[in-house]
């Protein structure tokens, strides 16, 4: 899950419409669809570049979907640990983008 | 999901999941170009999260079923069509019909070159497998998820596996063959290890990744542990392989080799063999390979190897050869726990040498044996070198288990079997020799008389130590304890023990070794010693307190001893005859009254027995020289001697006494007298009688004149008695009589055993009776069973025991 030496600490993840998120490698690998993506021994282009684009997430789904793995990262492996936020009206579209990013 | 009441939920905007009917084709289309270009290895510019997205848009469409078989028929077709002909191209005719011309040289270089450049294409077509499959998987991993779980199929990257295993390794390189990749890849390798056992450098870390190969694949789906293809067709192949080689291998060395060598190149090929499966094959095989190689080199070989005429065991242990033994044993006990061959010819040889340590010391002895009657003179002599011989047989036994237990420490790894093996074969050919008993005896004897003068505490430590070890290995310990009482005896009472603490010391040793029943005589004889020095005090108290005595006062030391607990016979020399006791001189007779009187007062009922011929006396004696001068000797003599010489107080000077007249008035025993007229008046330095004639032997009619010429440099002079007085080996008839005594005396322990276990038992079965009585009596001796027979005989005849029943035959206890 952490960074190879070399490879940048941060990577970029950006939406369909064009807004950049920029989190810690660490954070983006929860998701296990973008740790394969990222992953340096697959010579992918998101692997050379660091640079991620999901085509199919608004900035609003990727924004929680960031959100979400900040927060998966930091209550790993804790119990009581407090819900998330969740605005009813983007659920659908956040289980579906949790389907598509294995998280 | 924490969802507040009455929100619409928006519903997934189109374009999430564009799905279009036959958007399939497109993005397959789209899909299976990638792929290639990720099998070309020209994915540098692929976005991955376009091709996951492409797979998403099909699975998500419901076709991800399609998408599976369509990606497998992709590799099946890639694999058969590029890898294939790549790996074909690799393989030349020599790999493939050279199989058996492994020894001509040319070709086998040709063919190592072939198959090297075969292992090297065949590696990198798996690592690039491997690869590409990985990153392929990645991309599909959305169909992993769905279509795998949801259709119970092994994931792609399985099955993919699994297409190379069958369109690779698995079909025939050329159509009109039926050898396959795998069958190359197979009889290759073998060929590189056969080259590597032969001595060759081959590229290990290919074969090794090569290995990898097989051991990555399996042959099922579920990829069980045990379905390894190195498991089910490289490593039986191997295993056979190795077989032959090590059978071959094998009887060359035994054929061609010396033991040494064998050994030597059998540890080379164990360290070889587990290096290779560790470098080069896989470390699954290892404990397969040593199996085969315990098996077919060392198993079927170690006893011929053993045996070797001129080089085996025996030349080893004959010439020291510990790192050889150890190799020896270190191969024996991979195959065997006992280690047969290796302790049979160990302890033969130990046998051996035992005999012929045996023969050493009994050799010489049966000479001088049938003439000793003869010449007394001439007896002495062997009768000394047969001393030496028993203590240079118990140096040379002792020699050869230092021997023996050095090379048990180093080579047999002090390994317990082969201790209790060399332990037997000692203690069988020690107890081979019908005088162990008494040479072990005489060894002490030598020891604690002079041995140990000059010696360390721990030196004489050691060396007592070390006869008590030989002394464990004798089974008759009874007969050791006799003679080992006799020489005790002789060395207190002739004060020729260098050292009371050593004598203790040994005491203690044996009761640590065969127990307190042993000792206790033993013990009992130090106790009457130090009775009798207290007793000497009290009397020369006493006599200075009376102050009865005459004029000339007689300086007595008397050492009072149980007669039960000496040996007595060693004493008393005459047999059967009655004898009447000694005629001592008046001086000594009032003497030794008074000291009768003196004891009998302090224990009354108590019967003293004189023993003269033990004592000593010192007298002192004076010679009237023919030159009218006077000289002055004191004479340390027996005290048969002194009787003898104070006989001679009462003639007149010339005057003479025959051998008879003497015999008569002091009614010495013949032998004794004998023995002491010979050293008063024929041993060379101490003449202090002249006789007449001037022979060696004593005549009853020679005549005895006092020597008032008699010369010494010395004012104190001793003058030993011819023989007698110092231990050394019995002869025949002495042993016999030893031997009649000691059957005596077990007959006794086992008429006591049998009245003993009887009168706990009150009726027994002769064979557990029997058993009984061994298993008591065998840390003293190992009784004969006719003589318990008999002994069982005479109790019911003196009414003992009864017989009780006859079928089995059992006994009862007449209380």
């Amino acid at each position: 899950m952490d960074s190879t030496p070399g490879s940048s600490e941060y990577v970029t993840l950006v939406s369909g419409d064009g807004f950049e998120f920029i989190v810690p490698r660490s954070t983006a690998c929860v998701s296990g669809t973008i740790r394969r993506m990222l992953d340096p021994s697959s010579r992918f282009s998101e692997a050379v570049t660091g640079r991620c684009v999901l085509e199919n997430m608004s900035g609003l789904v990727l924004e929680k979907v960031c959100e979400y793995l900040c927060y998966n990262l930091k209550n790993k492996n804790q119990t009581n640990v407090p819900d998330m936020e969740i605005p009813p009206e983007l659920c659908l579209e956040l289980l579906m983008a949790a389907d598509y990013l294995d998280t | 999901m924490a969802m507040r009441a009455r929100q619409k939920i928006r519903a997934p905007r189109k374009g999430l999941a564009s799905s279009k009917g036959d958007d399939f084709e497109a993005n397959w289309q789209a899909l299976s170009g990638s792929l290639k270009r990720i099998h070309t290895k020209d994915a540098s510019d692929l976005s991955f999260e376009q091709l996951y997205r492409n797979a998403y848009n099909i699975i998500v469409t419901m076709r991800g079923h399609d998408l599976y078989e369509r990606v497998k028929q992709l590799e099946r077709e890639w694999l058969a069509t590029e890898v294939r002909s790549s790996v074909d191209a690799a393989i030349s005719p020599s790999l493939l019909f050279a199989q058996d011309a492994l020894d001509i040289q040319d070709q086998a270089n040709e063919r190592r070159a072939a198959g090297e450049r075969f292992l090297a294409v065949l590696r990198e077509t798996w690592e690039d497998h491997q690869l590409s499959m990985g990153m392929i998987t990645d991309v599909l991993m959305y169909m992993d998820r769905v279509v795998v779980a949801d259709h119970r199929k092994p994931s792609i990257y399985v099955a993919s596996m699994a297409l190379f295993r069958d369109i690779v390794l698995r079909s025939p390189v050329r159509p009109d063959t039926k050898t396959t990749v795998a069958d190359v890849l197979e009889s290759t390798v073998l060929f590189l290890v056969q080259l590597e056992r032969s001595g060759q450098i081959i590229e290990r870390p290919l074969i090794r990744h090569c290995i990898y190969m097989l051991e990555g694949l399996y042959e099922t789906i579920t990829e069980e542990e045990s379905s390894k293809l190195y498991l089910t067709s490289f490593e039986p192949a191997f295993l056979e392989a190795s077989k032959t080689f090590y059978q071959k291998e094998g009887q060359r060395l035994v054929e061609s080799a010396d033991a040494a060598t064998f050994c030597k190149v059998a540890m080379e090929r164990i360290t070889e063999e587990k290096e290779r499966c560790a470098s080069t094959l896989s470390t699954l095989s290892e404990p397969k390979i040593k199996e085969v190689l315990d098996n077919e080199l060392i198993k079927r070989n170690i006893a011929e190897v053993v045996n070797l005429e001129g080089t085996g065991v025996r030349n080893m242990l004959d010439q020291d050869r510990l790192d050889i033994l150890r190799s020896v044993y270190v191969l024996s006990s991979r195959v065997d726990n006992k280690k047969t061959p290796l302790t049979a010819v160990v302890q033969k040889c130990i046998v051996d040498m035992g005999q012929e340590i045996n023969t050493l010391a009994t050799a010489p002895a049966p000479a001088p044996e049938t003439t000793d009657k003869k010449a007394v003179k001439e007896k002495e002599k062997p009768m000394n070198q047969q001393t030496m011989s028993a203590i240079k047989w118990v140096d040379d036994i002792l020699a050869l288990k230092k021997k023996f237990d050095a090379i048990w420490v180093d080579s047999f790894m002090s390994d317990q079997v082969m201790q209790s093996a060399i332990t037997t074969s000692f203690s069988d050919f020690i107890n081979s020799n019908p005088r162990s008993s008494e040479h072990l005896s005489l060894f002490f004897d030598e020891n604690l008389k002079k041995g140990i003068k000059g010696k360390t505490d721990s030196e004489v430590d050691s060396l007592l130590d070390n006869g008590i070890t030989l002394l464990r290995y004798i089974k008759d310990k009874d007969l050791f304890e006799a003679y080992y009482k006799k020489h005790l005896s002789r060395r207190l009472l002739m004060k020729r023990s260098a050292s009371m603490d050593a004598e203790r010391q040994m005491i203690s040793k044996m009761k640590m070794e065969v127990g307190n029943q042993f000792t206790q005589r033993l013990e009992s004889m130090f106790k009457d010693m130090t009775i009798s020095e207290d007793l000497t005090s009290s009397y020369k108290d006493h006599i200075r307190k009376s102050a009865s005595h005459d004029g000339k006062p007689v300086d007595l030391e008397i050492n009072v001893l149980t007669s039960t607990m000496w040996p007595m016979e060693i004493m008393s020399n005459t047999r059967d005859e009655v004898q009447l006791s000694c005629v001592f001189p008046r001086e000594v007779e009032s003497v030794k009254q008074s000291f009768e009187q003196f004891y009998l007062s302090k224990h009354s009922g108590r019967k003293l027995s004189w023993q003269a011929s033990m004592g000593t006396a010192d007298i002192r004696a004076t010679f009237q020289r023919s030159n009218g001068k006077t000289a002055r000797h004191e004479l340390n003599v027996s005290t048969y001697a002194m009787v003898i010489l104070l006989l001679f107080n009462d003639v007149a000077p010339g005057e003479s006494l025959t051998f008879a007249e003497i015999q008569s008035r002091t009614r010495i025993p013949d032998h004794d007298l004998i023995r002491n007229l010979q050293s008063l008046a024929v041993a060379p330095k101490t003449r202090v009688l002249k006789k007449d004639p001037m022979s060696r032997e004593v005549k009853p009619t020679d005549r005895f004149f006092f020597n008032n010429d008699f010369q010494s440099p010395f004012t104190k002079v001793r003058i030993g008695v011819v023989s007698g007085s110092a231990n050394k080996v019995e002869n025949n008839d002495q042993r016999k009589e030893t031997e009649k005594k000691m059957n005596e005396e077990r007959g006794a322990s086992i008429e006591a055993a049998v009245v003993r276990i009887m009168k706990q038992r009150k009726t027994l079965v002769h064979s557990k009776l029997m058993s009984e009585v061994l298993g008591q009596l065998s840390s003293r001796f190992v009784p004969d069973v006719n003589m318990i027979k008999r002994r069982i005989e005479s109790l019911i005849d003196r009414e003992y025991l009864e017989r009780v029943g006859e079928d089995p035959p059992t006994y009862g206890y007449i209380a």
